[in-house]
């Protein structure tokens, strides 16, 4: 291709002198082959060398560059001055699309609508979460196992065996035993697969998909957790619609954390994933072992023999939830009403996201 | 993979929707249509309260004197002036055993247009219904002053049925029928001149499996103006029945629609197309005569279709629901034109068609400034095309509009 080009336009300069001719000629081939992409050679011999000086070259750039940032850097801090700003990477998150349905912190109408949700009342502390976990109809191996790690996750949690009832029929009971919420662990194939959770009396009936699972006895190193009501941390549910599955997931567990047990579960939104962890935290103080240079920088803020460190150690189990649909009411799979189904024509883009 | 919209939607056209949300806020969304600007909520009346949550609501549109009925929770209904959102009258409606308490409350009203026990502009007449079957008509004096207000109103009250719960209520363009259906009630076509039952629907036979679904109507409309003989109702089993009171009593003509219930029914004034809204959110439209599908409404609707109404006048419907987006479409094209964000779950929508009219009447001093404020926008903005842009004809097209508008306000000056 490129050389095709050259010859056209050696056709074209034939006018005039040869001299400068020549030079630009060459010029104007060390400029092609720049521009020329390797992927347009067909000897591979020669395609492969090409290739391979290319990446090294664009090595070396990257790595030059990377050097002479570290050292504006460096000699800015010394001269004292302000640090040339840090890039950041631009990600999927960082990047995703405007979405009006954000909540703002300023919005008299989300709260408003928050004091008189479903939940408000568990939230409130006017009633303390008191959770029924079920299954499907079979249930075997995994199933069990996932269930009875989380009846140590949720306090105040009871397992019932799901025999031959409707779900309906289920969610009456609970509602006359003054259950707050009902978990319905879906299998399949042995395998925990969906899990359905429906607020009660009248509130919503949320359908997760569940998937990567690790029970307890399979992480490394886990802990036993302890009895005590854990913290929960809730990051990233953004939209309106994140914020309502929030405040279902808060309404599962007892709003009063006992601080001594330094157990925390956490349900971090990232990309309409939600991901549970289950650690448990520890401060220690360490002597620390830091090399002298660095001690004595250190040495005018604070003693560098003592410094507190949190450690974790995760008690299992792990899972991510994915939201498939958000129905109204309780769960009523023919009549019911959806605030929010996913709907193929809604992806649109990879950089829209609904939590 | 999926499909993106790639028609270019022409913009919203000029209109504007009062809505009604689950806190009893009402908002009003406008749209201006010469500027392609999107819709906006102009103002929003009431404060955040779940108990005044809107049920119900009716507007009687016409150039003099609109009036806005609101249904709240709270058993009251209060009929407001849909120009300034100002209270005109409130009342509550008195049933028999407990008022206003979760497992009766109202589930329809209507407004009345017409003269009717000699109703004049500072009365009105409504129509209400509540979930156990009491139906309501009340007379109402309106005043200026909200004190003494709701003293004045006569009413007279009667059952609808004897069991079951009453989920739609329509009163048909005469005034003079409206039919009740509901979970476990036919649907019944009363005369409201004599509050009388004329009319009842009957349930269809069993299927072929000799399976009988229970009678569980979700929404229910009229299909065309004059004639009361004719009704589409939507089921709670996701089936879409057209009935005829002149010829049989069961449905002439039923579909099904989607697998999830049939939440709002909408009817064209060409008196066949008909608008279908359900459960999960998905939204078609109908030609009644035969039954077939003349094409969805695809846009990212994601929550149950609460409610659909037809703009008079243009070729526009808006739809409404728990996915708290107020979206309007066009009906030929079927494509979205805008969506608003109004962040609650929304009860009802409702046109109100009469309001440009009603804008041009504003004292025209006013007027004048305004537009003398618009023209300075625009020729900036012609000035700015004309540097950017290549097309004269898009700016040759402004400049011509300015112009008439100029001379428009020219002549208001003189006048």
């Amino acid at each position: 291709m490129g050389r095709k080009r050259n010859l056209s336009e050696d056709g074209g300069g034939e006018d005039e002198e040869e001299r400068p001719m020549k030079e630009r000629r060459v010029k104007e081939k060390q400029e092609v082959r720049e521009s020329m992409r390797p992927s347009m050679i067909k000897n591979k011999e020669k395609r492969a060398a090409v290739h391979a000086k290319l990446k090294q070259q664009k090595k070396v750039e990257k790595r030059k560059k990377v050097k002479a940032r570290e050292a504006a850097e460096k000699k800015a801090l010394e001269l004292g001055e302000e640090p040339p700003p840090k890039m950041v990477p631009r990600t999927i998150e960082n990047t995703r699309e405007s979405d009006e349905t954000v909540c703002l912190p300023d919005d008299e109408e989300l709260f408003a609508g928050n004091d008189v949700d479903e939940f408000s009342a568990v939230l409130k502390n006017e009633r303390s979460p008191k959770i029924l976990i079920t299954t499907s109809r079979y249930n075997s191996t995994r199933g069990p196992a996932f269930i009875s790690d989380l009846i140590s996750v949720i306090p105040n949690a009871h397992y019932y065996k799901r025999g031959t009832y409707d779900l309906k029929k289920i969610v009456q009971y609970a509602n006359e035993k003054e259950f707050t919420s009902v978990i319905v662990v879906h299998t399949n194939r042995r395998e925990p697969d969906a899990l359905l959770v429906i607020g009660l009396p009248d509130g919503p009936t949320a359908h997760f998909k569940l998937s990567k699972l690790m029970l307890r006895k399979d992480i490394k190193n886990h802990g036993k957790p302890t009895s005590h009501k854990p913290e929960l941390v809730l990051t990233n549910f953004t939209t309106r619609l994140g914020h309502r599955v929030g405040r279902m997931i808060q309404s599962l567990f007892p709003q009063d954390p006992e601080f001594r047990g330094r157990r925390v579960v956490t349900f971090h939104n990232q990309r309409d994933f939600i991901f549970f962890r289950h650690h448990r935290y520890i401060f220690e103080t360490k002597e620390s072992k830091q090399k002298e240079s660095k001690g004595k920088k250190s040495k005018d803020e604070k003693n560098p023999q003592e410094r507190t460190i949190a450690r974790l150690q995760e008690c299992g189990p792990r899972f991510t939830l994915k939201l498939i649909s958000l129905q109204h009411g309780t769960f009523d799979t023919k009549g019911g009403e959806y605030e929010w189904v996913h709907k193929p024509e809604m992806d649109t883009s990879r950089r829209r996201f609904f939590l | 993979m999926p499909r993106t919209t790639t028609v270019e939607s022409s913009g919203c056209p000029s209109l504007r929707a009062l809505t009604f949300d689950i806190l009893g806020l009402i908002k009003v969304v406008e749209a201006k249509g010469e500027q392609k600007e999107a819709p906006k909520v102009v103002e929003k009346w009431g404060e955040p309260d779940a108990s005044r949550c809107v049920l119900a609501a009716s507007l009687v549109d016409r150039e003099f004197d609109p009036l806005l009925g609101v249904a709240r929770k709270s058993g009251k209904i209060e009929v407001l002036s849909p120009v300034n959102g100002d209270v005109r009258a409130s009342i509550s409606i008195e049933s028999q055993n407990h008022p206003g308490s979760a497992d009766n409350s109202i589930v329809g009203l209507h407004l009345f247009k017409g003269e009717r026990l000699g109703s004049s502009s500072r009365s009105c007449n409504l129509l209400t219904c509540t979930s156990k079957g009491q139906a309501n008509m009340t007379y109402v004096k309106m005043s200026e002053s909200l004190e003494d207000s709701g003293g004045e109103s006569t009413q007279t009250t009667w059952n609808v049925c004897g069991s079951g719960s009453i989920l739609c209520c329509k009163v048909d363009a005469d005034e003079s029928y409206a039919l009740f259906g509901g979970k476990g009630v036919e649907v019944n076509i009363w005369d409201l001149s004599q509050c009388a039952k004329v009319w009842s629907a009957k349930s269809p036979a069993k299927n072929s499996l000799g399976i009988f679904t229970p009678t569980w109507f979700t929404s229910a409309t009229f299909l065309c103006k004059d004639d009361h003989r004719k009704f589409v109702a939507g089921t709670n089993s996701h089936q879409v029945r057209l009935y005829d009171i002149s010829a049989q009593r069961r449905p002439v003509v039923s579909f099904d629609f989607r697998e999830t219930p049939i939440k709002a029914v909408a009817e064209d004034e060409d008196g066949h197309t008909i608008y279908i809204g359900n459960g999960s959110g998905d939204l078609a439209s109908f030609d009644i005569r035969t039954g077939k599908l003349l094409g969805s409404f695809l846009g990212k609707c994601s929550g149950s279709i609460r409610s659909i109404v037809k703009h008079p006048e243009l070729p526009v419907i808006a739809s409404c629901g728990l996915d708290s987006y107020l979206r309007i479409w066009d009906v030929k094209s079927r494509q979205l034109l805008s969506a608003v964000f109004l962040k609650q779950h929304l009860n009802s929508v409702v046109f109100d068609s009469k309001f440009s009219t009603r804008e041009a009447q504003v004292p025209p001093q006013q007027q004048d400034t305004d537009e003398t404020l618009q023209t300075e926008e625009e020729e900036e903005k012609t000035v700015k095309r004309k540097k950017a842009s290549k097309e004269h004809s898009g700016s040759k097209k402004l400049k011509t509009k300015k112009k008439s508008i100029r001379s428009k306000g020219d002549s208001n000056d003189i006048a």
